[in-house]
């Protein structure tokens, strides 16, 4: 698998359920942590990609 | 204290381990998820062991970097290698199946000339049009797995006491 953005997906969901197993206890509390960490990660990669796109390589 | 702050009582935390506590950690650092098993964890045990080992097989799977401790850079690739490390025998298997043998590290020698086969498959492995992302899902596999023996001791200790 080679797009950049699938692995993005892909690597953020393994990270975010494994803290939200890890420090949340509620079933309520992980999905509310792990939607937030998710979107955080995808989120926050791709606004910054967007940022640095008018620089050059 | 956990982040959430409802699992810490003052009592726990000055209390002595549990004494099967050693074994699921020794467990859990040898198969992710066994020690939580242990330690009567099962429903986060097996989770943990698929989030983790479908982590590191991504990483394989995709030419993952087994970090080598360079004498140039010793302090960096030590910790590389300490991530690779975290995932127990595995990393031994892995090393084995990649290098022919269990390599941790290129001396100098092996760098100017001498043994110059690990170095050359390690160079080759990271050349791969993969291998960044085999190598963040590998080394996150054996931080994962590190966090999960902290978390163990901690349920050993009796600071998490309301999860299953």
């Amino acid at each position: 698998m080679r797009s950049h953005l699938l692995h993005l997906v892909l690597y953020s969901t393994l990270v975010a359920t494994f803290f939200a197993v890890l420090t949340r206890d509620s079933r309520r509390e992980r999905l509310r942590f792990g939607l937030w960490l998710w979107g955080g990660m995808v989120g926050g990669a791709i606004v910054l990609a967007y940022l640095m796109y008018p620089f050059p390589r | 204290m956990t982040p959430s702050g409802e699992e810490s009582t003052g009592e726990a935390l000055g209390a002595r381990p549990r004494s099967n506590v050693y074994l699921a950690l020794l467990a859990g650092w040898i198969v992710p998820g066994l020690g939580h098993v242990l330690l009567g964890r099962a429903r986060r045990g097996v989770l943990f062991a698929l989030l983790v080992l479908g982590s590191y097989a991504l990483g394989m799977s995709h030419d993952g970097r087994l970090a080598l401790r360079d004498p140039r850079q010793p302090f960096l690739t030590s910790l590389q290698v300490i991530a690779n490390v975290g995932i127990g025998p595995l990393d031994l298997l892995a090393r084995y199946s990649v290098y022919g043998r269990p390599a941790y590290g290129l001396s100098i020698q092996a760098i100017s000339a001498g043994d110059r086969a690990v170095g050359e498959i390690f160079r080759e492995r990271t050349r791969s049009a993969l291998s960044i992302y085999g190598t963040a899902y590998a080394w996150t596999a054996g931080l994962m797995n590190l966090l999960l023996l902290f978390d163990l001791w901690d349920v050993g200790r009796g600071r998490r006491t309301n999860y299953a």
